[in-house]
């Protein structure tokens, strides 16, 4: 990849930053697709879904993420991908994963049931967040 | 005057339960840090979530019609989240709370409104069902340390009594954390969200900017109506922080005491047991002496 500038990138839940730091690009599952962003984008608001966010620290290292649904932010040129978790590609915990896919789906259940209205669609990108976790660790 | 053998068998007795008292006061200290460090993580995440809300909802042409935004002409239930701790040994930390709670009940009844409960906290729970109250919903389990997962369930079940017109009101009813010596219960409007939170002032304006060049994907009305959910279970959270942190500081607290009056026991039982002690050689010479009297007499 050509060299590109650096411009700062965090990616934020709300148990804490789990990347904070100058990165070349950033890619973040967009609700339409991916979105890519690199220094001097133009200020945007966007959904994301669960999935996979990539940061590009230059030199060809990448770190990836696990994500849930959230938000994300491009403001004067700087990155903040709004997220309900986090979890380094690295770091996945199967057992903690597994945990949040049974809470998820005990919860679409009684969506299903008509028991509760909760938003479905969180709920679903929350079982994704899951499945994808499982998936990279090999767990599932 | 109690015997010699009793007063050391309740000396032991005030030492072991000191014991345990310091330990407990040590173990809450080494959390309470833990827990401060878990309310300072989540200010990013909340203040950046805040200016986003701001943001979007300055784009979006209209707003007022969301669901959680829009307040009723007329109240009839309301919705109590009670939150506190799994156990007690935390000086006033629950029943503060549940007084609270309880005082905002009879309000609501004076009004001629009905008042539903939702109890976070297995102290909570089993209070309320011991007067018998029906609860709306209960969570437990986490109230040490609490994970956003757990504020989204609390956060859900609230947004579904709002949203279905069950209650036309939710409030939050918790121990904030200002200082390890200083916690206060706190009572904040859940639902319906204030829209006061959306209107920024002028400084954040400025901050932020012409708003008018963000790009927005997908239009802002539609992303507005999944932050205000988000917006919701944040608040929430920050909320089982603070009374986690609460629950600590006052749990702290209360052991400290304790182990001070054991001490205080403990001193005023070693001096009756001086006494009761000399006492006694009193006596015993008293009787020899006399003894001896009775022989030379």
């Amino acid at each position: 990849m050509a060299d590109h500038p650096l411009f700062p990138v965090s990616v934020v839940t709300p148990e804490g930053a789990a990347f904070e730091g100058d990165a070349e690009m950033l890619i973040v599952p967009g609700q339409a697709g991916e979105i890519g962003v690199l220094a001097r984008h133009a200020p945007l608001v966007a959904m994301l879904k669960a999935g996979s966010t990539r940061v590009h620290l230059g030199d060809g290292e990448v770190r990836e993420f696990a994500t849930g649904p959230g938000f994300f932010q491009v403001l004067e040129s700087r990155a903040i991908a709004l997220v309900d978790d986090a979890v380094a590609a690295g770091e996945i915990d199967a057992a903690r994963a597994r945990k949040q896919l049974e809470d998820a789906q005990a919860e679409l259940e009684k969506v299903e049931a008509g028991e509760s209205t909760a938003d479905r669609w969180q709920l679903e990108q929350r079982i994704r967040h899951a499945e994808n976790q499982l998936e990279v660790s090999g767990a599932s | 005057m109690a015997s010699l053998q009793d007063l050391r068998r309740r000396i032991a007795s005030v030492r072991n339960t000191r014991k345990i008292t310091k330990a407990l006061e040590l173990v809450a200290g080494a959390r309470l840090r833990r827990a401060q460090n878990r309310i300072e993580e989540m200010r990013p995440y909340a203040d950046r979530m805040q200016e986003l809300m701001v943001g979007t909802a300055r784009a979006a042409s209209s707003f007022r019609n969301l669901a959680l935004l829009q307040q009723r002409d007329e109240v009839k239930r309301v919705a109590l989240v009670v939150v506190t701790g799994d156990r007690g040994l935390a000086g006033p930390f629950n029943g503060q709370v549940l007084r609270r709670g309880f005082e905002l009940e009879r309000e609501a009844r004076k009004e001629g409104q009905e008042v539903v409960w939702l109890a976070v906290g297995r102290k909570g729970a089993s209070t309320l069902r011991f007067r018998r109250y029906e609860l709306e919903g209960q969570w437990a389990g986490f109230a040490d340390k609490p994970g956003y997962h757990d504020a989204q369930a609390v956060g859900h079940k609230a947004a579904e009594l709002y949203e279905s017109g069950e209650v036309d009101r939710v409030v939050l009813v918790y121990n904030r954390f200002e200082s390890a010596l200083v916690q206060r219960v706190t009572t904040t409007e859940l639902l319906p969200i204030r829209q006061d939170v959306l209107a920024s002032d002028e400084s954040a304006e400025e901050k932020a900017g012409p708003s008018a060049d963000f790009i927005y994907e997908p239009e802002p009305e539609e992303i507005l109506q999944r932050l205000l959910p988000v917006y919701l279970e944040t608040e929430i959270y920050r909320a089982l922080l603070e009374s986690a942190a609460a629950f600590l500081a006052s749990q702290m607290t209360a052991m400290r005491n304790a182990s001070k009056n054991a001490g205080e026991l403990i001193d005023s039982l070693t001096l009756s047991l001086n006494r009761a002690r000399q006492a006694e050689i009193t006596q015993e010479i008293l009787e020899v002496v006399a003894g001896a009297d009775a022989l030379t007499g």
